[in-house]
């Protein structure tokens, strides 16, 4: 097959939605191997594009410019238009695309079956030797279960592996990868790439963004509000000579900031001490073995660096007092949480912040106002207008000021929650900020501009910063000292500058890959 | 072409569901104004007999027919439904407060209190309302059928408000204030205040339909309204003898009933009732 086989042209292509110009003059060739990156944010257009594409365009979008498929003709941009080649959608598993109800093996052949037009048998034995080719790939028996049984890994692998054996001319994936670590993609993309050398498709990658981005390291076109930025080979783009735009969104690249040095308030007295800490294992998070033990001073951060399942949540959701302890000891603030009524626990834990990457961490039927407000009114019963002169400084500092203050948290984007959690947590001024996968979900310019904020969270507000991520460069970037877990148990502690350099632990130096490439 | 494995989601409007409700509060609307502007709508004051020939057929002089003592339906059918509506509000209310007000405050109770009173009046809400409102009024007099028909529904929306109270208990939200130190009672406030507030129209139209039934029910067997004082079950309850030669004696007061009925469960949002 060969790989300079023509796939799609798109010259001059422009979209119009309800008479305001969503895309314009956007222009590509993607050829049979090649892969396209379009990255941008929620608002740059890309999401209009791939739904002409994708042939599921919005009911008001009207296409300009032509498209040539193949050898054909360039022909008009229209919506739902039959393309002679084969184009197969794939998207995160996050988007929950099954059935909640059936097993995601049944609904994954019947999806094959359909695009064949050939029975479910041989469907499903198409989709078994997908999986097979896909090294790291659950087996077909594995996906047996429901979607809701399944982990968002597995899931990801299941649909990839669907979209592939549809033996796809141009695979459009529309931030198919965001939600998985670092080392999962970089799994999952060297799979890709393997059968994108084997079978000669093309891919059209959607990204928010530039985990996924940085593993392709193909060609990139930045978007903004509809408009082209920028567009060259990923590493061009990364190495910093490039649209002011553009720099800004690869600010959040993991490996491209400075690493900060150690602040002399790790020297300072202790905030939260953990003593051969034992858990009981709740299903969802993996049971630590051996007693954990650490330390954490005041306007310190320690970064609790895993996989999922490898401890580090669960060691959190017991120092918050969501799981139950079965040994060990957990001094906050100089008092033990162990022997205190449940009412002074809950008075200590009014000093600790919650920024997580989970859409859902804030009420969605609370007003922006109320979200802010909520910790003063609560805690520390301040005036009316002593509550509203916190808020609006605090909403002013992370961006979201000009929001009407009454509108529902349900109806903000997920960088608007959280940024509302900041706001949030400014106003509690804790003394420690539990920040769980900050940037989950977010584009870009988002996370660039999150880490920003985190970053004066912890300058002007100063309090210690516990860090739950699978993103060494996500540590890298808000933490000075790591743990590393694996299994249950802590792998490898210290200094991250030092780790980072010197890592010891095969597992620690399989994460720090994933993010960061090896120098020269 | 094809989206393979999903296709994004895409609003539509609004849905028929919310076109429905909208009918629904509209519905209810005009009952309000007729209710309201009865004593002007009705040609002849309420019980007002021999106003014409006895169980007249409808006509040009009486639209909805007269009954067998003469008395005008249409009018008769006005002050009906003005007093099954006066009689259906006060208990809707007791129904809202003691009900799903103190359901939503119940679940924020110590879990043994809360789940202890989750068990008895659940056990109440599975009983006929029928029968509860019957036992109340036993208890009491029949001047009170109208808290005994509100503490009659009242069981269910305990029920209903305070399960929705314990879910929002479970979610992740509400985890994470607990464990940045937001007390229950302040989570209990986000309750009142977002979910027992934003659903208190719908709240009400629900339990406005089911008390409703209970009290017509209830003057249907001669436990509610008084003679002569009549609502709707009482004024259908009359034309037991009759209707079959002179329908309009029960159609037009049962159609008011039902419309009334009607027009709440769809502002309700189409949502199982109370349980009447």
């Amino acid at each position: 097959m060969s790989e300079q086989r023509p796939i799609i042209e798109v010259e001059d292509f422009g979209i119009v939605r309800g008479g305001a110009s969503v895309l314009e003059k956007l222009s590509f060739r993607l050829c049979g191997g090649e892969t396209l990156v379009v990255l941008g944010d929620a608002a740059s257009g890309k999401d209009a594009l791939l739904g002409v594409l994708g042939g599921y365009g919005g009911r008001g979008d009207e296409p300009s410019g032509t498209i040539r498929y193949g050898d054909g003709a360039a022909l008009p941009a229209v919506k739902r238009a039959k393309p002679p080649i084969r184009i197969v959608y794939l998207c995160a598993a996050s988007d929950q695309p099954l059935n909640p109800h059936a097993s995601v093996a049944s609904q994954l052949s019947r999806i094959v079956a359909r695009r064949h037009g050939g029975p479910r048998a041989s469907a499903s034995e198409e989709l078994r030797l997908a999986l097979e080719r896909l090294p790291g790939a659950p087996t077909l028996g594995e996906l047996g279960r429901r979607p809701g049984e399944v982990d968002a890994t597995a899931l990801s692998w299941a649909l990839l592996a669907a979209a592939l054996a549809q033996a796809p001319d141009l695979l459009i994936a529309d931030h198919a990868f965001a939600d998985l670590t670092p080392r999962a993609i970089k799994t999952v993309v060297a799979a890709l790439a393997a059968e994108q050398k084997r079978t000669g498709f093309a891919l059209l990658y959607a990204a928010r963004g530039l985990k996924t981005a940085a593993q392709l390291n193909s060609r990139v076109i930045v978007l903004r509000q509809g408009k082209v930025i920028e567009e060259g080979p990923f590493a061009k783009l990364a190495g910093g000579q490039s649209h002011a735009y553009t720099r800004t969104l690869f600010k959040a690249m993991p490996g491209t900031q400075d690493m900060k040095p150690p602040r002399n308030a790790t020297r300072g007295e202790p905030l939260l001490q953990v003593q051969a800490l034992d858990l009981i294992g709740d299903g969802r998070s993996a049971r630590t073995r051996d007693g954990i033990s650490f330390e954490l001073r005041r306007g310190a951060s320690l970064a609790l660096i895993g996989e999922e399942g490898s401890g580090r949540r669960a060691l959190v959701r017991a120092l918050l007092g969501l799981d139950h302890i079965a040994g060990g000891r957990v001094v906050l603030d100089q008092v033990d949480m162990s022997i205190l009524s449940a009412p002074m626990t809950s008075r200590l834990r009014r000093r600790i912040a919650f920024i997580t990457g989970a859409d859902d961490a804030l009420d969605p039927r609370m007003t922006i106002w109320d979200t802010v407000d909520e910790p003063l009114r609560a805690h520390l019963r301040l005036p009316r207008d002593m509550v509203a002169g916190h808020r609006e400084s605090a909403l002013k500092r992370v961006g979201l000021a000009s929001h009407d203050g009454r509108q529902a948290v349900a109806a903000l984007s997920p960088y608007d929650r959280r940024r509302l959690q900041v706001a949030r947590a400014i106003v509690s001024a804790p003394f420690l900020a539990v920040i769980d996968e900050p940037l989950r979900g977010l584009d870009a310019f988002a996370q660039s501009i999150l880490i920003e904020l985190l970053d004066d969270f912890r300058r002007q507000e100063g309090p210690a910063f516990l860090v739950i991520t699978a993103d060494v460069g996500i540590a890298r970037a808000l933490a000075e000292d790591a743990m590393f877990f694996k299994d249950g148990r802590v792998a490898e502690r210290g200094p991250l500058r030092e780790i980072l350099k010197n890592p010891k632990d095969a597992e620690t130096k399989a994460l720090i890959a994933a993010v960061i490439p090896a120098g020269p | 072409m094809t989206a393979a494995t999903a296709t994004p989601w895409r609003a539509n409007g609004p849905s028929l569901h919310a076109m429905l409700q909208i009918a629904g509060w509209v519905g209810l609307g005009l009952i309000a104004v007729a209710v309201s502007l009865s004593d002007f709508l009705a040609s002849a004051p309420a019980n007002a007999t021999a106003i014409g020939p006895l169980l007249a057929a409808p006509s040009a002089d009486f639209r909805f027919g007269t009954d067998v003592l003469g008395r005008d339906m249409l009018s008769e059918t006005l002050h009906g439904l003005s007093r099954t509506v006066r009689g259906a509000l006060p208990a809707t209310v007791v129904t809202l407060f003691a009900g799903a007000l103190f359901g939503f405050v119940a679940a924020r109770l110590p879990r043994g209190l809360a789940l202890g009173l989750r068990g008895l009046i659940g056990i109440a809400a599975s009983l006929p309302a029928l029968f509860l409102a019957l036992l109340a009024i036993g208890l009491t007099s029949r001047d009170w059928v109208s808290v005994a028909a509100g503490l009659s529904a009242a069981p269910f929306a305990f029920v209903r408000a305070f399960d929705r109270a314990r879910q929002q208990e479970r979610t992740t939200h509400s985890e994470y204030a607990r464990a940045t130190g937001i007390s229950g009672a302040t989570l209990m406030r986000r309750d009142l205040v977002y979910e027992f507030s934003d659903t208190l129209l719908s709240s009400a139209a629900r339990a406005l339909a089911a008390v409703t039934i209970i009290l017509s029910t209830l003057s249907f067997l001669g436990f509610g309204a008084v003679p002569p004082h009549r609502d709707l079950g009482l004024m259908i309850a009359a034309a037991k003898s009759y209707f079959l030669h002179a329908w309009w004696t029960a159609a037009f007061p049962a159609l008011a009933l039902t419309l009334l009925i009607l027009f709440a469960r769809l502002a309700a949002g189409l949502d199982e009732g109370e349980r009447a």
